[in-house]
């Protein structure tokens, strides 16, 4: 029942996760951030199986990294997604694949341009303007659909988003008290407050 | 073929073939892209179209490019030889594609091949057709295929046979390109279809 | 003295490597082997030494064919040759077992050449005592390679390796023609080897094969026709016949 949206704009890229650990019918944690960091200009939202995802996201995180630092020198959001589609296409034919989805989102610093790269637990990869992996999708898409234009602002972004978590509250079994977002531009990566999306679901 | 959905088609035509596919990428009866890519230059005269599971689509054409180990362009009749050795390399642990290979051989003659996912090929003098929409296409072609086609009318045979198989089919369509291949060029075109 | 004659990969100080210069001089005593390359064929033709009288020179081979259009033959030692055959066989098998076509003769050639150069490098082996003459037809046409103990290879229109080699490269370089048909080139092949050769030179002491648009082959696969240059090795008869032509 993982919640994960990604929203590419103008000069942005949003990406938007649930914060709750459930095990069956538990929550074990209220406040968990889903979105890893990469690095300055690339964050990586993950779900699927609670061990899968934070060993993969981890090893991901371990080794873009370790490049970052090796060669004085920031790996892509475009070089990040496809070494992480590599790395799950690896692993889905051995012994232990893993049951992880991603949406890779970040600012390319050199052609200026924001990326929003969805990848499934098969490894199959899109390059997209908005994604959704699991029972959001099913809800979310059409209000992509509905709502989205060329070169949307920060603003209108979180409005889709705001549009979207509105939905998910009304219709979706399981309700979720909090959401983390992350924009990333040429900036870098911003943390949007949560409760700043959910005053503007209320105030709809 | 159907948790993704595809329709790729090849056509053969006078001294030129045709491949065209649609742009779907789903997940089972979600739309996830529009715009997939599912045709591959090989050369300049041969094409090879993916139809299969996405993830397949996309390890299997990275793991053939490093292959060409020739310094000359290789030949269709090769080039599927290739693919098929490739696949058959996984018979216990296949990759859910059946390749279609279209191109023109060094005397510009037709060449099309399918494949299914294990390697064994079924090269054909007409047309050769895959995915999850594959009967559709099928019939389509049946109907509409005649031999020795001009490039411009292969354009239109290839083009009504693609989008009127898609639209009697849920899992492809969203758009279509088509690639007709000469022996001076390859004219490319992408078809609008019904987006729904 | 000297290590570097007997450590494979040793340098000397003046830059030899002992062990392959010394495989080389193994091919030097040799018999004689010739390649001619014309329009659009190509031979080969090789000494048989008889050791004793004794031999049944008909039993040895040595032009042998690797795949339907590519043959070679050789200068050096024999076994060594025998060995290489069966590894180039190799290699055009499974060339054809990915591709269903036979290698072009300069892939053959880079492959073959890499397993011999292999054999300059490792541990416990030693270089091969043969140098090559390989010949084919391919969608480039005809081609012909030597291939040396050290894993160099080059391309020739005409050339001789083993004991006679250099008056042999002379020879050629007079009768060298390019226009010339296969015909012509057999006999060119056998004048060269007559000029090296000590007494009489008969069908008994010599193999030849050949290549070419003229010795085509068809396939009679369903549905599809094939007819390409076969190589192919020539009987004692036939050998004979050219001999008999040539004054």
């Amino acid at each position: 029942m993982d919640i994960q949206l990604g929203l590419a704009g103008k000069d942005f890229v949003i990406l938007l996760a649930d914060n709750q650990i459930t095990n069956s019918i538990l929550t074990i944690k209220h406040d968990e951030d889903k979105i890893y960091k990469l690095s300055e200009h690339v964050v990586m939202s993950v779900s699927g199986e609670p061990g899968d995802s934070s060993n993969f996201s981890e090893y991901i995180l371990g080794n873009t990294v370790l490049y970052n630092i090796r060669n004085q020198h920031e790996l892509s959001v475009d070089s990040c997604a496809k070494f992480t589609r590599k790395e799950l296409a690896n692993a889905l034919r051995s012994r232990s694949p893993y049951q992880v989805n991603y949406l890779i989102g970040g600012y390319n610093t050199i052609s200026q341009k924001p990326a929003l790269y969805r990848i499934d637990y098969l490894a199959s990869i899109a390059k997209v303007e908005f994604a959704a992996h699991g029972y959001a999708s099913y809800f979310c898409y059409s209000i992509f659909d509905r709502m989205k234009k060329p070169d949307l602002t920060q603003d209108e972004a979180l409005d889709i988003l705001a549009a979207c978590v509105n939905e998910l509250t009304r219709r979706l079994v399981i309700n979720h008290s909090s959401y983390t977002l992350k924009l990333v531009d040429s900036n870098g990566v911003r943390v949007i407050n949560g409760e700043e999306l959910l005053k503007r679901t209320s105030a709809k | 073929m159907s948790y993704n959905g595809t329709a790729i088609v090849a056509m053969t035509g006078k001294n030129c073939v045709a491949i065209a596919a649609d742009k779907r990428l789903g997940q089972q009866f979600l739309t996830v892209d529009m715009d997939f890519q599912k045709i591959f230059p090989i050369t300049k005269k041969t094409y090879v179209g993916l139809p299969g599971l996405a993830t397949d689509v996309q390890t299997l054409y990275k793991s053939n490019m490093y292959r060409l180990n020739e310094q000359r362009d290789i030949e269709p009749k090769a080039f599927a030889h290739m693919v098929s050795s490739t696949l058959y390399e996984k018979r216990f642990g296949p990759y859910y594609i059946e390749p279609i290979v279209a191109g023109l051989d060094k005397n510009n003659n037709p060449y099309i091949c399918g494949m299914d996912l294990l390697g064994c090929m079924d090269v054909a003098h007409d047309f050769i057709v895959a995915g999850s929409a594959d009967e559709n296409l099928k019939g389509m072609c049946e109907n509409l295929w005649e031999a020795d086609l001009e490039p411009e009318d292969l354009f239109e045979t290839i083009s009504q046979a693609l989008l009127n198989a898609v639209d009697r089919d849920a899992l492809s369509g969203w758009g279509g390109v088509v690639h007709i291949i000469t022996p001076n060029e390859v004219i490319t075109r992408h078809l609008k279809a019904r987006m729904d | 003295m000297s290590n570097y004659n007997f450590s494979l990969t040793t340098f000397s100080p003046s830059g030899k490597l002992g062990q392959i210069e010394h495989a080389l001089a193994a091919v030097n005593k040799g018999v004689t082997s010739v390649g001619i390359k014309v329009q659009d064929s190509v031979v080969l033709a090789s000494i048989k030494k008889p050791g004793s009288s004794l031999i049944d020179l008909d039993t040895l081979k040595v032009v042998e064919p690797i795949c339907g259009s590519i043959g070679m033959t050789y200068s050096g030692m024999g076994p060594d040759f025998r060995v290489l055959v069966s590894r180039a066989r190799k290699i055009a098998q499974e060339y054809i077992r990915l591709y269903q076509e036979d290698p072009p003769v300069n892939i053959l050639v880079k492959n073959l050449a890499s397993l011999i150069q292999d054999f300059t490098q490792s541990g416990g082996v030693r270089p091969f005592g043969v140098s090559l003459l390989i010949a084919g037809y391919d969608s480039r046409g005809p081609g012909l390679y030597q291939v040396d103990p050290s894993g160099a290879y080059f391309p020739w229109k005409a050339t001789a390796i083993g004991k006679t080699m250099v008056e042999s490269k002379t020879f050629l370089e007079k009768r060298y023609n390019k226009d010339s048909g296969l015909e012509d080139a057999i006999h060119t092949a056998i004048l060269t080897l007559k000029e090296g050769f000590e007494g009489q030179l008969t069908e008994e002491f010599l193999d030849i094969g050949i290549i070419g648009t003229e010795t085509t082959v068809e396939f009679n696969v369903p549905g599809k026709e094939y007819k390409n240059p076969e190589f192919r090795v020539l009987s004692a008869a036939d050998i004979r016949d050219h001999l008999e032509n040539t004054v």
